[in-house]
């Protein structure tokens, strides 16, 4: 069975009308409501787990006020939304692959989830809204008057993530208004219930206390939703009564979501899943190995983890310098790529035996799928033999160590693998992304990419010739002295400056002006809560990720190189914004 | 996994050094997946494997040895263990292999320093 897919389990009372149904209706093609040909398929399942939910209630703090509006009133509101045509039609077509949204009184960014509360939209709230928001007050459905609207139109079809409303960025009273058509709403509590909602058509949610700070609500993006038969449209929770669901197909949704902004931090009973009380500390530089280790896992395992197939799809082209020192290799050698990511080196020379170590399991995951051999494990512990492999690559890895004794240790790591005679090339990527007073095409690339996604490490067909010459500290303009020998041999894992200090966030395709920063990454945006579609709707770019570096000075990493023992370098040069090396074991 | 891999890999948990290999292979999911043989190819990976239990070591002249060298391509490279766990030596650790990826990683506590 394909995971992730929804299955429908059917339970018979005798294993003679289990086996008649299969005979009847596997491989039958039925027409269903839309018209669409399905064809079913039946298979018998050894074990099937049945959930007996037990009596649910409505979340604490959850209320929907069923025909708040009027039929007619309804009409009036949906026309006086003023939804700016989609200038990006396809071939003429409408392809809104996601929901539309709209904005008043405040702009929500869906970037962090939250409003800018010193720039309020002009105009406010519609004038239209004005007489029902009163009469919900007075009529108590409403406790505060609302300053913030925002608008979503649902098409069968589209849907929301799960997610719970910024505490900081408004109050505790959330409600929302249901018209054109009702759908389902899923809840769900951090121990995992979860409890169907419907939402007639012209109800309104009232979002309260722990429904609104600890409970997510979401909605699947489908378009039927499984419905309680008995109930018909009204409210309530959808049970598991398996004898009394059936199917409700989906129409065009348009919710009119009011909140209060907050200008004061929350300060609510639910601290786990508060912004205002776990306000992230910005990271800084580790001084210990258990600060490095924990940096690491969250600015950059856990980020590698979410980006994994966009940044794979990003990194695509190898480079020419390390396809030459791979395919220089003789035939038949057994060669560690540690740090592989997507695998773009492993299939390059068929002579090779190429074995992939990535922290990343989705980076890994993408090395299988092109049947590549990978597996996951640490830089600082790769669980390969030592002494049996005749080379080691590790392109773009050790500048994600976050101090110059882990750094040092993977490329002793690297040694270690090698068997006598055998070579390691490494990739850093460079403070210096101006050599020679050339820019690197990672600086280059600056105004052609602004707005689009983001490609870090370029992946440049042709790197600029640059020669084979050992980069001299005196030829740079670089900022930056070498310290990674001092440090390695003070055996301190801070570097001789500021301790405790903040690590900076670099602006993508400019110079480097820290060591030890970090990098964002712009994913493109996803379908639902991150990208809702229109011109002049708010076009979020999705979310952000911060990875850290360390880029490396000039002749940093050859003097790293040369405090292993039983290594030799045999070559140090700059490639297309990053310092590289091969070194031979002795 | 490929066998040949499952050859070259080595445990890390603290304290087991040079005898974290070879990992005891338990497979409850293989595949046989036909690859292209290259008689050259594993002549030469023939030395480089960890070879256990085998009191004389290959046989003299064994590059030449075709039948041989098609044995041994079809272990080495022609199996794939999709599902099952490997277990180090030493300190008997599991290691899971899911969907044809072994997961070597260890927890801070576990790691050798």
């Amino acid at each position: 069975m394909p995971p992730s897919k929804p299955y429908s389990f059917v339970r018979y009372k005798t294993a003679e009308e289990a086996k008649e149904a299969y005979v009847t209706l596997n491989g039958k093609e039925i027409v269903d409501d839309l018209g669409q040909k399905i064809i079913l398929y039946l298979n018998f399942v050894e074990k099937a787990q049945w959930k007996e939910l037990g009596l649910q209630a409505l979340p604490p703090g959850l209320m929907v006020v069923e025909e708040i509006i009027s039929s007619e009133d309804e009409k009036i509101l949906l026309e006086s939304v003023n939804w700016t045509e989609d200038i990006d039609n396809h071939n003429g077509q409408k392809c809104l692959k996601h929901r539309r949204v709209k904005h008043f009184g405040y702009e929500f960014h869906y970037e962090n989830n939250n409003v800018d509360k010193d720039k309020p939209l002009p105009g406010g709230l519609p004038d239209i809204w004005d007489s029902i928001l009163e009469k919900w007050l007075k009529e108590g459905f409403i406790k505060h008057k609302p300053d913030q609207l925002t608008v979503n139109q649902y098409e069968p079809g589209h849907g929301i993530p799960a997610h719970i409303d910024t505490h900081s960025a408004f109050e505790d009273e959330i409600v929302s208004l249901s018209l054109g058509s009702e759908i389902v709403m899923d809840f769900k509590h951090p121990d995992g219930v979860t409890v169907p909602v419907m939402l007639p058509r012209r109800s309104l949610l009232v979002m309260t206390g722990e429904s609104r700070y600890l409970w997510t609500h979401g909605i699947t993006p489908r378009k039927f939703d499984t419905v309680q038969a008995s109930k018909g449209h009204r409210s309530g929770i959808i049970t598991s009564d398996v004898g009394d669901l059936t199917l409700s197909k989906r129409g065009i949704r348009t919710s009119f979501t009011f909140r209060k902004v907050r200008q004061t931090p929350c300060n609510c009973s639910y601290p786990l899943v508060c912004d205002s009380q776990m306000k992230e500390t910005p990271p800084s530089f580790p001084e210990s190995a258990r600060e490095a280790s924990q940096l690491e896992r969250e600015y950059v395992h856990r980020v590698y983890e979410e980006i994994a197939e966009h940044f794979s799809s990003t990194r695509h082209t190898p480079w020419p310098r390390v396809v030459d020192f791979l395919k220089a290799l003789p035939s038949g050698s057994l060669v560690a790529d540690v740090g592989c990511g997507n695998g773009k080196y492993l299939g390059i020379n068929k002579e090779l035996y190429m074995v992939g170590c990535d922290r990343s399991q989705n980076l890994v995951g993408i090395c299988r799928e092109r049947h590549l051999e990978a597996l996951v494990g640490d830089a600082l512990a790769v669980p390969l033999r030592s002494g049996s492999w005749d080379a080691c690559i590790s392109i773009a890895v050790t500048h994600h160590l976050s101090t110059a004794e882990r750094r040092v240790a993977a490329l002793q790591e690297l040694v270690r693998l090698l068997r006598p005679g055998g070579m390691a090339l490494i990739y850093v990527w460079a403070m210096e992304q101006e050599y020679k007073k050339k820019k690197s095409k990672y600086l280059r690339e600056n105004r052609l990419r602004q707005g689009k996604e983001e490609e870090i490490h370029s992946d440049a067909a042709e790197p600029e010739s640059l020669g084979e010459q050992v980069p001299d500290a005196g030829d740079q303009d670089a900022p930056c002295r070498v310290s990674a020998a001092t440090d390695v041999r003070a055996g301190g894992g801070s570097a001789s400056k500021v301790t405790d200090a903040k690590l900076p966030v670099h602006t993508n395709r400019t110079s480097f002006r820290s060591q030890d920063l970090l990098v964002p990454w712009h994913r493109k945006g996803n379908p639902g809560r991150d990208e809702p579609v229109g011109a002049t709707e708010s076009r979020a770019p999705g979310p952000v990720f911060h990875r850290y570096y360390h880029v490396f000075c000039a002749g940093e990493l050859e003097e790293a190189c040369r405090t292993l023992s039983h290594v030799r370098v045999l070559q140090s040069y700059y490639d297309q914004g990053n310092w590289c090396v091969v070194l031979q074991k002795v | 996994m490929k066998l040949l891999t499952h050859n070259l890999l080595s445990s890390h948990v603290r304290g087991v050094g040079p005898r974290g290999f070879p990992l005891r292979l338990q497979a409850t999911e293989v595949r046989i997946s036909p690859v292209e043989f290259n008689p050259d190819f594993v002549a030469r990976m023939i030395p480089k494997l960890h070879l256990v239990e085998v009191p004389k070591g290959p046989i003299e002249g064994y590059e030449h040895d075709e039948k041989f060298l098609r044995q041994m391509h079809h272990v080495l490279l022609e199996v794939d263990v999709l599902e099952g766990t490997l277990q180090c030596p030493e300190s008997g650790r599991l290691f899971p292999i899911s969907r044809g990826i072994p997961n070597m990683l260890l927890s801070d506590e576990e790691t050798e320093t």
